[in-house]
């Protein structure tokens, strides 16, 4: 690998300011949606892109009584985390820039070193509401993270592999795995929205109970930063599931539409369904989606072992 | 050279900062009358956030503080730190007679007296209460401000 070359895709294509754009219009459609869903008009187009220059151009306060190594350094850990987990993913439906056997695991931690990032950040303010958020992140952290790495295990045990392009490939070549295993697409859809803090379990952050949670304290640069990293987020699980569960993603058309329809339902999903508790969220997880994940583990395994 | 660029990077944070006022809501003593217009012009039917107006729940993610009501002595404190708690560059918006000039409550042993009395205010929206409409008026006036060039200084 040369260096300009390791460069371009770092900054510009599948890592940087491509995936930051690509964020902020996929935040925005999301608004949009979720808007027009509620009978409103929604925002403007630049909405996102307006919010994170403000941020960025604003004063940035470290309060008193934390530690301000920390507090500076957890909003870019956490970006750069996300950025790092793109370039395994089939980005824009065009070919990983890195690839290695195994890259669905590193990618799944990358992702979740992004809430552990909120979490810490948290807890390193001396913020009650902080404090309540970060043990919200943390604890939804662990509720959804097994059933929704379970709900990806199954496409990797059909592929065969570990790796997110031969699951991908495998996945063009095949019916498309919301058929096949409709059980685990929908523990992966819901993962997702879980992951992301979206309306059903955004109890973590929750603005009418704990003001804005782990984030309550950070202000300018941190939160934009913050801000960025959720949008990565969301365009690399949409492009997951969608490369998973929906046929694959082999050209940049079949990525757009089938991360679109996915947002679709998301959008729907959040619009639908009321802000559940943190402990009906851990409960939900652990009774409901941890065990159909695993009864579609089992159906696949058996269905594997039997090779047919 | 070097003032092209900052004089760009002005006009583009101007820019972000008028389409992304995020607004934080306090009440410092009033009947709650000027409140729940507020909350009504946040509802869908006005739909603020086509203007990009949110309204956040920690001073430290605001730009605007959406006040309302006199002064209490004891709410004089929490005013002042609510305040010193958001990020500069921040603005003040005074919804309802009271916030302006003390209302009904003028003169009553328990007021400070208005908004401007404690805290700097940008603008100032009358009525008791006003009208959500009035209300975003009021922030667009406030926007305008932001965007207009500052008004020169008469000398002497």
């Amino acid at each position: 690998m040369n260096t300009p070359l390791s460069l371009l895709y770092l900054l510009i294509f599948p890592g940087g300011l491509f995936l930051i754009a690509m964020g902020l219009v996929y935040e925005w459609a999301d608004r949009k949606l979720v808007a027009q869903f509620q009978n409103r008009i929604g925002p403007r187009w630049f909405q996102p892109l307006a919010d994170v220059i403000k941020l960025l151009a604003k004063e940035e306060i470290i309060p008193a009584g934390v530690s301000s190594g920390l507090f500076t350094a957890l909003p870019i850990v956490a970006v750069a985390a996300a950025l790092t987990a793109a370039l395994n993913v089939p980005m824009f439906g065009l070919r990983p820039a890195y690839s290695f056997s195994g890259d669905l695991i590193v990618a799944m931690y990358l992702l979740s070193l992004m809430t552990l990032c909120t979490g810490l950040a948290g807890a390193n303010t001396n913020d009650r509401f902080s404090l309540i958020g970060a043990t919200r992140t943390l604890t939804q952290l662990f509720s959804y993270e097994a059933p929704f790495m379970l709900a990806l295990l199954g496409p990797a045990i059909m592929a065969g592999s570990w790796n997110i392009s031969e699951i991908n490939a495998y996945a063009e070549s095949h019916l498309w795995m919301v058929v096949t295993q409709p059980i685990g697409a929908l523990v992966a859809i819901i993962g997702l929205m879980g992951k992301l803090e979206l309306p059903p379990f955004d109890a973590p952050e929750a603005e009418t109970e704990i003001v804005s949670g782990a984030l309550t304290e950070y202000s300018g640069r941190g939160l934009a930063l913050f801000h960025i990293g959720k949008d990565i987020e969301l365009v690399i699980g949409l492009t997951m599931v969608s490369a998973f569960y929906f046929g694959g993603l082999s050209n940049p058309i079949y990525f757009i539409v089938k991360t679109v329809v996915l947002l679709l339902i998301t959008a729907g999903l959040q619009s639908l369904f009321a802000r559940l508790r943190i402990d009906q969220t851990v409960g939900m997880w652990w009774r409901l989606g941890a065990l159909l994940a695993l009864l579609q583990l089992l159906v696949l395994i058996v269905f594997k072992g039997f090779g047919l | 050279m070097d003032s092209v660029w900052t004089k760009t990077l002005n006009q583009v944070k101007t820019w972000a900062r008028i389409n992304s006022p995020w607004a934080i809501h306090f009440n410092s003593g009033s009947c709650n009358g000027c409140d729940i217009e507020i909350l009504a012009t946040l509802t869908p039917r006005y739909d603020v956030e086509r203007f990009g107006i949110k309204l956040q729940g920690s001073p430290r993610h605001a730009d605007v503080l959406i006040c309302t009501g006199p002064v209490t002595r004891q709410a004089k404190n929490r005013l002042l730190r609510i305040y010193e708690q958001m990020p500069d560059p921040k603005f003040v918006i005074a919804v309802g007679s009271c916030g302006l000039s003390g209302g009904a409550f003028q003169g009553c042993y328990n007021i400070t007296g208005n908004i401007n009395e404690v805290i700097p205010v940008d603008v100032y929206v009358p009525g008791c209460p006003p009208r959500p409409e009035a209300i975003i008026y009021g922030v667009a006036q406030l926007l305008a401000k932001l965007q207009a060039p500052a008004p020169a200084v008469k000398e002497g």
